[in-house]
């Protein structure tokens, strides 16, 4: 089943006098519970595509369409709302709030829902608790090792129960064995939760843990690999 | 409301900056310090020599004097003041005072005849130790205003010398007056025989007049310098506050000059937030970016920065508004030029005025950061990180 469709997808914008473009007419399809690995050299516009589907950034021509929703057409602040509601976005180099304990971290998606406290306070224990580190709950950012950081940043992504959890190399700014780690346990999360994963990335060790590769250059798609 | 949920996240951002926090705090504390006691002076000022509707006191002193040592009137113009049309009552005053410049602690000696007691009491004036008949008891005692009592650790009984004037204690009125809560009241002989002025008990300093009807105040005045105005002695008649403002015109002009320092500490309070905000709007690019990425809309983050700057704004400026209000009520600051008083102001509406200019002015001061940072999108934030 389609969760993601992008039709004739474009995005360029202006660098001074030269426009760039860095998605051009992607025609795309992503269906529900995959776990999809997007390759591609520096510039093919993987971390675009990814941040199109985030509703970062939005397109120049085409359609995308999110689970029924035309998401091109929302304007900034309904754009910001669905971000909420759908997305789950894990950052290479984790991107925590420095001032906030690993708690408050996670818990920052869901202030923008009507949660009690006591409901809040629910899921961010389990979303600790799938990511495994519930001892940590009180530490700060800069009391964490890389790979604690980034599985209190995956725990941030998945609190609200997204549709699609996004990711930009993941594992990009950590030593192999603790990215062996996150990858098992977004692996764990597709499996076991139905979740949609689609992830930049540059290690091609990635086909041992994604459903789908996808091979992008110079702004289109040149290959699409079932593993 | 998401806009109260993220409360919390702002103030533990402003507690988990502690020195950013506490510099910018302290710098907001001490300018609305500055402020709230300047503001403090100013409105003591203006309450002491704004004249009021309904004011029926007329104070009648030697012509082109100004200080309670060079103003001399013979005591017998006192029946001849009586006979002019338009006044209730007349009681003749020797003022002594320990210093006759502008000075923070000065005591002023009031002598009045024995049987102008009440008169001499101000109009809302009231014996809250010792009392009248104890007065009258000794031709040395005081009546002493509760604020020079507090001062200078006066209890009835104790003997107390200022000036080289020894008195008695008798009793301790409490008023709202300035002028009446920061004197003595002494017999009018016993002033005039101690501080020597005359030495026959014939000169007084002033007589302080008081009026029938307050619409004849300016009338009664000329009446009673056209009277003197060919004698010996002539003499200009204002009412009380007009002449408070007169006698204190220096205290004024330091007020109003003082104006200009709460203008610049309110200048510090802006200027700190702004800082502050822009400092930590530095900072936190990235933070903003995530948490836009997160779903919380330029207009959400704008917001927790102008909490930012008011929360800030509002604590510093009740941490300063606060300690000056303390200073100033313990204190008991008051000003003295020539023989009269002017308190600085007592009560909490300079610092409530403080605390909601600090507020105001804060959130001022963050709302173009705030407006800029709502307006900007998320990609804009990511390529500036």
């Amino acid at each position: 089943m389609t969760l993601i469709e992008c039709k004739h997808l474009t995005k360029h914008y202006r660098r001074g006098a030269e426009q760039i473009t860095p998605l051009k007419n992607l025609d795309l399809k992503i269906d529900r519970g995959e776990f999809v690995a997007l390759m591609g050299p520096s510039g093919s516009g993987k971390t675009t595509l990814l941040n199109l589907i985030a509703g970062i950034d939005r397109p120049s021509e085409g359609e995308l369409i999110i689970d029924d929703a035309p998401i091109h057409t929302l304007g900034r602040n309904s754009l910001a709302q669905w971000r909420a509601d759908h997305i789950g976005y894990i950052f290479q180099l984790y991107n925590l709030i420095p001032v906030l304990t690993a708690y408050e971290n996670i818990e920052l998606p869901l202030l923008l829902h009507n949660l009690s406290r006591k409901e809040r306070h629910r899921k961010v224990a389990r979303a600790l608790d799938v990511v495994g580190i519930s001892d940590r709950y009180d530490h700060y950012p800069r009391q964490l090792s890389g790979g604690q950081e980034q599985r209190v940043a995956i725990a941030r992504a998945i609190v609200t129960e997204p549709t699609i959890l996004l990711a930009d190399e993941p594992t990009g700014d950590l030593d192999r064995e603790t990215g062996t780690a996150i990858m098992n346990l977004l692996q764990q999360l597709q499996k076991e939760q139905g979740q949609t994963i689609v992830m930049v990335t540059h290690d091609p060790r990635t086909t041992e843990w994604a459903n789908t590769l996808l091979h992008l250059e110079k702004g289109q798609l040149i290959e699409q690999v079932a593993s | 409301m998401r806009t109260l949920r993220v409360i919390p996240t702002v103030l533990k951002q402003i507690k988990r900056s502690p020195i950013r926090s506490s510099l910018t705090l302290g710098g907001i504390a001490i300018a609305m310090f500055l402020f709230v006691m300047v503001e403090s002076m100013r409105s003591g000022v203006q309450e002491a020599t704004e004249m009021t509707a309904g004011e029926t006191t007329l104070v009648v002193y030697r012509e082109n004097r100004y200080c309670p040592f060079s103003s001399r009137l013979p005591q017998y113009y006192e029946d001849r003041i009586k006979q002019i049309d338009g006044v209730a009552s007349v009681v003749p005053i020797q003022i002594h005072v320990s210093n006759c410049g502008a000075s923070l602690d000065v005591v002023t000696f009031r002598g009045v005849p024995r049987d102008s007691i009440q008169h001499a009491i101000a109009k809302d004036g009231v014996i809250v130790e010792g009392s009248i008949s104890d007065w009258k008891k000794r031709g040395d005692s005081a009546i002493v205003g509760s604020a020079l009592a507090k001062r200078r650790g006066i209890k009835v009984g104790d003997l107390f010398s200022a000036a080289g004037i020894d008195v008695f204690v008798a009793g301790i009125q409490e008023t709202s007056q300035a002028q009446d809560k920061n004197a003595a009241i002494v017999q009018l002989p016993f002033l005039q025989e101690a501080a020597r002025k005359g030495g026959t008990g014939t000169i007084v300093t002033q007589f302080n007049v008081q009026v029938e009807n307050h619409n004849n105040l300016e009338l009664v005045a000329s009446s009673i310098d056209e009277t003197f105005a060919h004698d010996e002695h002539p003499t200009s008649t204002f009412p009380e506050k007009a002449f408070v403002g007169r006698a204190a015109r220096d205290i004024v002009q330091l007020a109003e000059v003082a104006g200009m320092l709460a203008w610049g500490a309110l200048a510090a309070v802006f200027a700190l937030v702004a800082n502050a905000v822009v400092l930590a709007m530095r900072d936190r690019v990235r933070d903003h970016a995530v948490l836009q990425t997160l779903g919380y809309t330029g207009w959400l983050i704008g917001w927790m920065v102008l909490l930012e700057g008011a929360i800030i704004a509002l604590i510093g400026g009740l941490l300063g508004g606060l300690a000056a209000f303390l200073t100033v009520q313990f204190g008991q600051f008051n000003m003295t030029m020539e023989g009269v008083n002017i308190e600085m102001a007592t009560g909490p509406s300079a610092a409530i005025m403080g605390v909601v200019l600090a507020l105001g002015l804060g959130m001022f001061a963050a709302l173009i950061p705030a407006l800029r940072l709502a307006r900007t999108d998320i990609a804009t934030c990511f390529r500036a990180v």
